[in-house]
């Protein structure tokens, strides 16, 4: 082996700054990754030797571990200061060696992923070229057999997210120094109890470390003092995007149970909500509808006030015209009522009359088509819903109504509005439909 | 394939958007890799499909969230020139200063649809760039603090002092105390260009930290 590879490796540690793994080494060289192991070991060897610039190191270990008599093959990686140490308490070491170096002190195990990541994309079909695990029946699936397996992932996506939570919990990671310190910081922010202290461990699958983060990362994040609602509407972007449906179904239970428990992330507080709100609304929905009819009761008494009120008045309108402007106002106040309730009227109204006969006067509302001749000469034929009087004892009253009325209540459908204008002279005191346009009828009458 | 053009506000806000995002990540993350704050506020988040430290601290979140809240606007119509971030010492003089040099090309056009997955990968870049720059710098003395400034160009302040972007957080013109550092060693940390935004990072540090 010739040693350009020495020189390499030092072009990337010393002049780039980089943090060089045996991973991103034999995909960069082409080497195998056991070769790239060497390499690394053998640079290190060299430059510790030649002690000058001041390299660090980390290394992977594997091996097993018995813990209360449990025995577990662990797999960590570890700074080169408790390499030994490490060691030490493993039962059986399977295999160590070097896994990144760096000129820089690393604080946590997060650039080390990051420093694969882009490497591994890049080669992402070829990522385990180089690589010395083997399985003769690992084959990538063919189109077909793929639409197969996601169908069928589909229905049990939800049972291995629970068996993972339970993997994380079994493996438990290798506690470091600096734990204690975490804990009695974060405790001063969190309400609830002090989040694990994995944080600092390393752990060396790549996968496992986001899994596990994932899933730890709702425990341990501590509660925020800032408002919550405000966060809910705040101009936070979606930060982690990426944030997994793993995420979101694990600490759904927790998410529930505390609603008040006032967490930093936007999307959680999304998740939240949204459960929270569907049962604000179904209660909102419920209430309005008990308001509707509360309301529509409540119309009722008032409708058959302001008839009462109608008869009277147009007596002295036709010989003053002082009065005028108060009749459109029952009407007015009548306009948004009828349209909404109609029908609750209706079927109020029905069964009305069969109970209650000669006293009380009751409105209905028909859709009736009427067909005259105005002062004009010309057919006019108006269509709409009129809601007339309906009672026993006033129904003498009722056709001289009707036809005054009809022109008036069909406004909105007819096309012809200066007959209308008109006829309202004489019956716009009578009109008790509820359009806005009765009130501009009102103006009208002024000449 | 769309062509958008900086007319377009839409996508200044997108681009903005972009660089506060990362601006609030690589914030927390230089205070945790130059100490500033003690490592255990800080907790392990994914952004850009990697870990990065996020500090947990409510008033320091806020804090920094309000400051590139008011930012923002500057990016959008690319007023911002160089954002600043400063530790210093506890005679308030700075110690170290992160300039983060930031230009967006006049006439935008996306010509790519993978475009926003490249700017990705170079701020994955700078994210770990700065998780490794203390191998190059001395460390700093303890007691530091840090604030945020921003080199604007014309005078485009002007603007924002008129109008109070939130409620009782104003921006004042630095102190030279704070600006001038003495004896600045520079150290280039790192480069991007991308059709958004060119991007560089580079660290001012005093010679002489204690």
């Amino acid at each position: 082996m010739d040693e350009l590879y020495l020189d390499n490796i030092d072009e990337y540690v010393n002049d780039h700054n980089k943090i060089v793994t045996y991973k991103w080494l034999s995909l960069t060289l082409g080497v195998h990754v056991n070769a790239a192991k060497q390499m690394l070991y053998h640079y290190l060897d060299h430059k510790r030797k030649e002690s000058s610039a001041q390299l660090h190191a980390t290394y992977l270990v594997s091996g097993k571990f018995v813990d209360n008599g449990q025995t577990s093959h662990k797999v960590s990686v570890v700074r080169e200061e408790q390499l030994e140490d490490f060691k030490a308490k493993m039962s059986l070491v399977v295999s160590v060696h070097v896994y990144s170096v760096q000129k820089a002190l690393l604080k946590d195990s997060g650039p080390l992923y990051a420093v694969d990541y882009d490497a591994v994309k890049d080669n992402l079909k070829n990522c385990s070229r180089y690589s010395a695990i083997r399985c003769a029946s690992a084959v990538p699936m063919s189109s077909v057999e793929l639409q197969q397996a996601r169908e069928v992932q589909q229905a049990p996506t939800p049972e291995p997210e629970n068996k993972k939570a339970g993997m994380n919990g079994d493996t438990s990671p290798v506690l470091k120094s600096s734990a204690k310190p975490p804990k009695g910081i974060m405790g001063m922010f969190a309400n609830k109890s002090a989040p694990k202290s994995q944080d600092n461990s390393k752990e060396m699958k790549p996968e496992k470390k986001e899994d596990a983060h994932d899933i730890e990362a709702p425990k341990s994040k501590p509660v925020a003092k800032v408002n919550p609602v405000a966060n809910f509407f705040g101009t936070q972007t979606s930060k982690k995007p990426e944030k997994t449906v793993k995420e979101e179904e694990a600490p759904q239970s927790s998410s529930r149970a505390a609603q008040q428990h006032e967490r930093s992330k936007p999307e959680e507080k999304q998740e939240t909500v949204a459960p929270v709100e569907p049962q604000k609304d179904t209660k909102k929905d419920s209430r309005s509808k008990t308001k509707r009819l509360e309301d529509s009761d409540g119309e009722e008494e008032k409708m058959e006030k302001k008839k009462r009120r109608r008869i009277k008045k147009p007596e002295p309108d036709s010989s003053d015209e002082d009065v005028i402007p108060d009749s459109p106002q029952p009407v007015v106040t009548r306009e948004p009522s009828s349209p909404s309730p109609k029908k609750e009227v209706e079927p109020d109204r029905h069964s009305h009359p069969s109970s209650s006969e000669m006293k009380i006067r009751k409105r209905r509302r028909v859709m009736k088509s009427h067909t005259f001749v105005d002062d004009d000469g010309c057919m006019v034929t108006e269509k709409g819903y009129v809601s007339e009087s309906y009672s026993e004892s006033e129904d003498d009253f009722k056709p001289s109504k009707q036809a005054s009325r009809d022109p008036i209540k069909a406004k909105p459908s007819s096309s012809s509005k200066e007959d209308e204008k008109k006829t309202q002279k004489k019956a716009s005191a009578n009109s008790n439909k509820g359009t806005k346009q009765a009130s501009i009828m009102g103006f009208f009458q002024k000449k | 394939m769309t062509t958008l053009t900086r007319q377009d506000l839409n996508f200044g806000q997108v681009v903005a958007d972009i660089l506060c995002e990362f601006l609030e990540v690589a914030i927390h993350l230089i205070l945790y890799v130059r100490e500033v704050y003690p490592s255990g506020i800080f907790q392990k988040r994914k952004k850009y499909n990697v870990p990065v430290q996020m500090s947990c601290h409510p008033e320091l979140n806020q804090y920094i969230q309000d400051t590139l809240h008011c930012i923002k606007p500057l990016i959008e119509k690319n007023d911002a020139e160089k954002v600043v971030v400063v530790i210093m010492d506890k005679e308030h003089h700075p110690v170290e200063r992160f300039v983060f040099e930031i230009s967006q090309p006049p006439l935008l056009s996306i010509s790519s649809d993978t475009l926003l997955s490249h700017v990705e990968q170079l701020l994955r870049a700078f994210i770990l760039k700065i998780s490794v720059c203390d191998a190059v710098l001395n460390s700093n003395p303890p007691g530091c603090s840090f604030t945020v400034l921003v080199h604007t160009r014309d005078a485009a302040t002007r603007n924002m002092e008129k109008v109070q972007v939130i409620k009782d957080f104003p921006w004042i013109v630095a102190d030279e105390q704070e600006v001038h550092m003495q004896e600045p060693r520079l150290i280039p940390l790192k480069t991007m260009t991308s059709d958004i935004v060119k991007m560089q990072l580079y660290v001012e540090e005093r010679a002489q930290k204690t």
